[in-house]
């Protein structure tokens, strides 16, 4: 089975080849071509959108060189229908029905999130963690039962990424801000006492967003440890929370975010207190990327049809705990 | 000692104090938190805890003993109370006891307390009934978003982990919360709970 997915949620464009013979899985090809805004903004979408449509052709057809396959050895194509922001979903969506349509392939919308889940998973080898997915869109504890990821914790308002692009792009840095702030961190070890906010298993992180703020005239490498330590021990700790209630034995870290080592240090400690094996995706598979779409695309024809043209939809809000799992 | 559980917020021994039978909860300082912060949170817990343990009892609601408290070691010393989690009962008892549920949370919010950490684990049903524990992140406060805070928790928790009997059990909760807050008061509540699930991460908005 030779599967396409296409994923254009945000500031990413890929195409990605996944095969799957039996019980061997192979990522052929996974091409990006990543929005970037200028130093200080964010993404804007109806630029990010026409960053994607005018990079769409190249990208594709990179993808299809380097997995050595034409599009008519396609046995289903898999698009990224949600969460994200609208503009940019329908790029991603409108190559995925041309093609499916011209050459008359199945076609899946799949959920985002999902997508860095099931990838994560497939990659590690994990069976059945507890799930940590920390991105720009999402900050998410959650656990499979009874057909659907289940969420034990999440942000209360903004992002675990977003917090650390509205620090970046506060202090002029180009988004995405994530590794900038970490490596500025890595200089400083003055803590400022910072707001630390978790409700049960929920964190909120907008007054330390402000917070942080106010304490960047006193230095930005400080502001950047203090930002990063009380973040990522609320987030160790809402995880810690909800790897005891469940009492799984894995943990996965999915997301962009999870490139960042500090937070990988963290959480890594907190596996060993509990016993627990701790799993992080693969720093290059991390972040957004094609094969998450294709390879859920491949999971779901596993168990149903390909959808009619007319039901291709896009959702820009897209909760993952509404999905249906059924593999 | 005996180690019984090793929990995200604190390890838990059985003990002795003073010839009594006890629990012994220790705020073990953790080394992935940098030392200030770890300090700060793990003292302000451990006061507040003993703190609102005692204080709740004067409202009527069951809570072990407090027997000694240590704030620089973190340790709190108390009663030990025979039972069973609520989360580990079988699932119609969890249903019928969400009512009782509500009804301790109910007091709690009558009396301008919310609990902060609201889960099936956080109650054991003993002889004596519904015995209400871990008062680490409780607070002080007079705002409905608080308390929908807490309701929205617990639902949060009977949504992953029991996610069999949600429905049922969320329906028995509120008949015990409504019965001690009223109403009007629940609904207020309530309307303020679904404010903060729109509020969620790609919830449906209109």
């Amino acid at each position: 089975m030779l599967s396409l997915g296409i994923e254009s949620t945000a500031h990413t464009f890929s195409c990605a080849i996944v095969e799957k013979k039996g019980r061997q899985v192979k990522i052929l090809s996974d091409v990006r071509k990543i929005y970037r805004p200028p130093e200080g903004e964010g993404i804007h979408p109806r630029e990010a959108s026409r960053h994607h449509a005018e990079n769409s052709p190249q990208v594709l057809s990179e993808c299809l060189k380097e997995a050595s396959v034409t599009i008519s050895d396609l046995d289903l194509i898999s698009y990224a229908a949600g969460p994200g922001l609208g503009p940019c979903l329908r790029i991603g969506a409108v190559v995925a029905r041309s093609l499916a349509s011209y050459y008359d392939i199945p076609i899946y919308p799949v959920n985002h999130a999902l997508g860095h889940i099931e990838l994560g998973k497939m990659l590690t080898g994990a069976k059945d963690p507890l799930v940590l997915l920390v991105s720009g869109g999402h900050t998410m504890i959650l656990a499979f039962l009874s057909k659907k990821w289940r969420v034990f914790g999440e942000t209360l308002d903004i992002t675990l990424g977003q917090l650390l692009d509205q620090i970046g792009r506060y202090s002029g840095f180009a988004s995405p801000c994530g590794p900038r702030i970490e490596e500025l961190a890595s200089k400083s070890t003055e803590y400022i006492s910072l707001p630390y906010v978790v409700k049960g298993n929920d964190v909120s992180f907008s007054g330390l967003l402000s917070a942080t703020k106010r304490v960047i005239p006193k230095g930005i490498e400080s502001a950047c440890f203090s930002l990063q330590e009380t973040a990522f021990s609320m987030i160790g700790e809402a995880t810690e929370r909800a790897l005891s209630f469940t009492g799984k034995k894995e943990l996965l870290v999915v997301g962009g975010v999870a490139a960042n080592k500090r937070l990988s240090n963290i959480l890594s400690s907190i596996c060993e207190r509990h016993n627990c094996k701790f799993f992080v995706a693969p720093k290059e598979y991390a972040g957004d990327c094609g094969s998450q779409i294709s390879w859920i695309g491949l999971l779901e024809s596993s168990k149903k049809p390909g959808l009619d043209l007319k039901d291709t939809f896009v959702k820009q809000s897209w909760r993952l705990d509404t999905v249906e799992v059924l593999y | 000692m005996n180690l019984v559980q090793k929990g995200a917020e604190a390890d838990i021994y059985v003990t002795t104090w003073n010839g009594r039978n006890s629990i012994l909860k220790i705020r073990k300082k953790k080394d992935y938190r940098i030392h200030s912060l770890d300090t700060r949170i793990r003292t302000l817990r451990t006061i507040r805890e003993a703190k609102m343990i005692s204080e709740t009892k004067s409202f009527g609601i069951t809570t072990p003993l407090v027997y000694f408290v240590d704030e620089k070691k973190c340790e709190i010393y108390l009663q030990l109370i025979k039972g069973k989690l609520v989360r580990d009962l079988p699932l119609n008892k969890i249903i019928k006891t969400c009512k009782e549920i509500g009804k301790i949370v109910g007091t709690l919010h009558k009396n301008g307390v919310m609990h902060g950490d609201l889960t099936t684990s956080n109650f054991i049903l003993s002889k004596q009934g519904l015995v209400m524990l871990d008062f680490g992140l409780s607070q002080k406060t007079d705002k409905i978003d608080d308390y929908a805070i807490d309701l929205r928790l617990f639902k949060e928790v009977l949504n992953s982990a029991h996610a069999q009997i949600v429905d049922d059990a969320w329906i028995s909760f509120i008949q015990g919360y409504e019965k001690i807050l009223g109403t009007v008061l629940t609904e207020k509540i309530l309307s303020q709970v679904s404010v903060i699930e729109k509020r969620g991460r790609y919830a449906n908005v209109v």
